[in-house]
């Protein structure tokens, strides 16, 4: 849920929830480990774990705090994806590049998400490990044009080189922001406002004071 | 998982009871076993006394308000015009508090006997419930639920109202625990309030009505209720940034208070409500739990080994962390003994591993500590914090994370089978009807902390398995024996009957016998006397 907050400190501020998806040893932790601790297959990682994970960034003044849910990949918990992905602002979907199997599970999830959460949440299909081009088995042109037709961008990026990983998020983000400042607008500019009174539940106001009438996010 | 649950009716048994007042018209349970009349005096008598309570209590919290301001004021140099503006709300809002009591007098006794009934009716003995299932909770709400929720509504109310008489003279009582717990949450509440001046008297206003709202609003479905919450939530957070620009962080603190301040006295009204069906699968949980009790680590995959000291340790603090949560009554405190039980989970898991788990570490071991733990009252909680708690902490917090975890955790228990725990169907299903205990191949892999009690158990089993082999093969081995016998006798007979087709037997006549054939013998007297024979008399 992209929460509008803090009109106070000048810019505006989001906070995104992604899910990683994707089968087993495709590489998503060793994705989110690289992006916000800077390691990959490092014995002295401190962080106690590697499945919640947030960054904070700044882009354009606005602020977002990203949280990362990293998902179980075991094929025995697939059917729990929809509890993790609910209210997700955005997907990466890991696939590895040496792994055709892999690649068709992608193809799985997007269905499934496209299916269950329309298209308000943000898509990134992932080739993962590109540092072993040599074996790759997924052809860049059917994943791109895949991606492509399915509404999803496409990124390359490999962990153990730290290749792709920064933009790929920064490029979420933004899309994201793009996503929820679109249903904002849609929403009348309020970011909470719609459909209170008709519940019954009401804010007394007896101190009648002279309303912003744009709401909180009118700065924006 | 099927978080939206549907309601379910209340099933009045229509018993041939009398009423219990013995006026002679049939009481119904749903009246407390009284007449309709009857149970309405009861239940106006109860409902005055409550009436009263609320309002010594409002008074109070109120007086108490009110000299902790005046103080404060006082000591900054008494700003008489701020004061006599604050004194002038305070009538204001004591105004309304009356019309509010007012309403409450008015108030159709159809309203206070439908709540009422939703509170009482389960207790006695549902249509279509087990019996034993019914003991279960009991037992089950007796162990894990704080006293005072146990006492029907009317005896909390005497006790309450007793209380207040005699606040002095503090009595033992549970009631009076409970109560001192709500005021003390209160008292808190004040003072935090306060620190945030005029947006905090604002925040306290708005609870305050927020609160006696619901107290009119028992009757909609929890659904309903637990829209109410949220929008009341998302309502004071926008009014403290937007009106009173507070600042995001101490809106997110104030948040957090607010929730406490009305949750614990929403709380009994609203978790595990008689008009969903969360109880009933509460005890599904439970039972299911109960019968997966075989599952081992290695099954799940569980990528922690509990022969290491620590981390056994670390898997007990997990367990009874996820137990403990069935204790809080504030959503937020609820989700710490989940976050607090995450933690003692990602601690086992880099004491073995010595890396960061992974969501592919920490689901399976989650999973594990729950069937380890089987928390009580596991749907009615995750209804509640998701029904009530402050969203902006489920939907992207690190606290929402691990709930999702659990959400996923209990899902995955409930739809569990052979595939899932790579068996094949018939041990599967061998294990669920315990024929068999994966455990019993195991059973000299003790690890060392395991109690006398349960290596003995273990031991005992084992023997009487194998006492029962044997006695199996006994049964078999007599059975090939009577067999033998049988076919031997019957070989016998067989050979016989052969010989005496063969041979046939024939019968000379009574001449013939033995002592005659010497006395035919004519020669016998010329004999040498040795070969003579003896001729014995008879
Ligand atoms: N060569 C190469 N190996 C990688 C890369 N990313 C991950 N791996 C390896 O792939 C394996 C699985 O990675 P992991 O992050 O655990 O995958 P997950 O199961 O999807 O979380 C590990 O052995 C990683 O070292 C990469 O970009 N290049
Ligand atoms: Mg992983
Ligand atoms: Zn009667």
């Amino acid at each position: 849920m992209a929460t509008g907050a803090g009109a106070a400190a000048g810019g505006r501020s989001f906070s995104f929830k992604v899910v990683l998806l994707g089968e087993g040893c495709v590489g998503k932790t060793s994705l989110v480990l690289r992006y916000c601790e800077n390691k990959f297959n490092d014995k002295h990682i401190t962080t106690l774990q590697a499945s919640f994970l947030t960054k904070k960034l700044n882009i354009g003044g606005k602020r977002v705090n990203l949280a990362i849910w990293d998902t179980a990949g075991q094929e025995r918990f697939h059917a729990l994806g929809p509890i993790y992905y609910r209210d997700s602002n955005g997907a990466i979907l890991v696939y590895d590049i040496t792994d055709e199997d892999s690649f068709q599970k992608v193809k799985n999830w997007v269905k499934e998400l496209r299916k269950m959460l329309g298209n308000e949440i943000c898509l990134c299909i992932v080739g993962n490990k590109i540092d072993l081009e040599k074996e790759r088995h997924v052809s860049v042109q059917e994943a791109e044009m895949y991606a492509e037709s399915v509404g999803a961008k496409h990124y390359h990026t490999s962990a153990k080189q730290n290749k792709g990983i920064e933009e790929l998020f920064l490029d979420l983000c933004k899309r994201m922001i793009e996503t929820a400042q679109v249903d904002e607008r849609a929403r009348g500019n309020g970011s909470s406002q719609s459909g209170i009174a008709r519940r019954g539940v009401q804010i007394i106001d007896d101190e009648p004071q002279v309303q912003s009438s744009g709401g909180c996010c009118s700065s924006g | 998982m099927n978080l939206k649950s549907e309601r379910r009716g209340i099933h009045v048994d229509q018993s041939e009871l009398l009423c219990k007042k013995g006026c002679g018209y049939y009481g119904n349970p749903a009246w407390q076993g009284f007449c309709s009349k009857c149970w309405r005096e009861e239940y106006h008598k109860a409902r005055q006394k409550q009436i009263q309570e609320d309002w010594e209590l409002a008074e109070r919290l109120q007086r108490e308000e009110e000299e902790a301001y005046a103080s404060s004021q006082s000591t900054q140099g008494a700003q008489s015009l701020t004061f006599s503006k604050f004194e002038e709300k305070k009538t204001n809002e004591k105004t309304r508090k009356v019309t509010t009591v007012k309403k409450f007098f008015t108030a159709s006794s159809r309203a206070g006997a439908k709540k009422a009934a939703e509170e009482k009716t389960p207790k006695q003995g549902q249509l279509g419930r087990e019996r034993n299932a019914d003991n279960i909770l009991r037992d089950l709400k007796e162990i894990f639920t704080p006293s005072w929720e146990l006492s029907s509504p009317s005896e909390a109310l005497a006790g309450k109202l007793k209380e207040i008489q005699e606040a002095k003279a503090p009595s033992p009582s549970i009631h009076r625990q409970a109560s001192i717990e709500t005021d003390r949450v209160s008292k808190e509440f004040i003072e935090f309030i306060r620190t945030y001046q005029k947006p905090g008297q604002d925040i306290y206003k708005q609870c305050k009505l927020f609160l006696d709202t619901m107290s009119h609003k028992r009757d909609l479905s929890i659904e309903e209720q637990s829209e109410c919450a949220q929008d009341f939530y998302q309502n004071v957070a926008d009014r403290l940034q937007t009106r009173w620009k507070v600042p995001p962080e101490k809106v997110e603190k104030a948040m957090d208070e607010v929730e406490k301040y009305i949750m614990t006295r929403q709380y009994k009204y609203v978790f595990c409500p008689e008009t969903t069906d969360d109880e009933k699968k509460d005890l599904a949980v439970q039972k299911r739990i109960r019968a997966l009790h075989w599952v081992t680590p290695q099954m799940l995959c569980v990528p922690v080994s509990e022969e290491i000291p620590e981390v056994s340790d670390m898997v007990v603090k997990a367990i009874t962390d996820i137990i403990e949560m069935d204790s809080k009554r504030v959503p937020r405190d609820k989700l710490a003994c989940i976050t607090k039980c995450s933690k003692h989970i990602f601690n086992a898991i880099k004491i073995t591993k010595n890396e960061p788990a992974s969501a592919d570490d920490f689901l399976p071991t989650l999973i594990y500590i729950v069937l380890k733990g089987n928390p009580p009252r596991l749907q009615s909680n995750i209804q509640y914090i998701t029904r009530f708690c402050n969203p902006s902490r489920l939907m992207t917090g690190e606290d929402g994370y691990y709930f999702t975890n659990l959400c996923c955790a209990v899902a995955f228990i409930e739809k569990l089978d052979a595939q899932s725990l790579n068996l094949s169907q018939e041990d599967f299903d061998r294990f669920m009807t315990g024929q068999t205990s994966p455990k019993k191949q195991e059973s000299d892999s003790f690890s060392p902390d395991v109690c006398l009690g349960v290596k003995q158990m273990c031991k005992s089993l084992d023997l009487l398995s194998q006492l029962n082999e044997r006695q199996e093969r006994i049964v078999s081995e007599a059975k090939k024996l009577e067999k033998d016998l049988i076919d031997w006798t019957d070989g016998i007979t067989k050979e016989v009957e052969d010989i005496v087709e063969k041979y046939p037997l024939e019968i000379k006549p009574k001449s013939q016998a033995l002592a005659a054939i010497d006395s035919e013998n004519v020669e016998n007297d010329k004999l040498p006397p040795p070969l003579q024979p003896q001729v014995y008399a008879g």
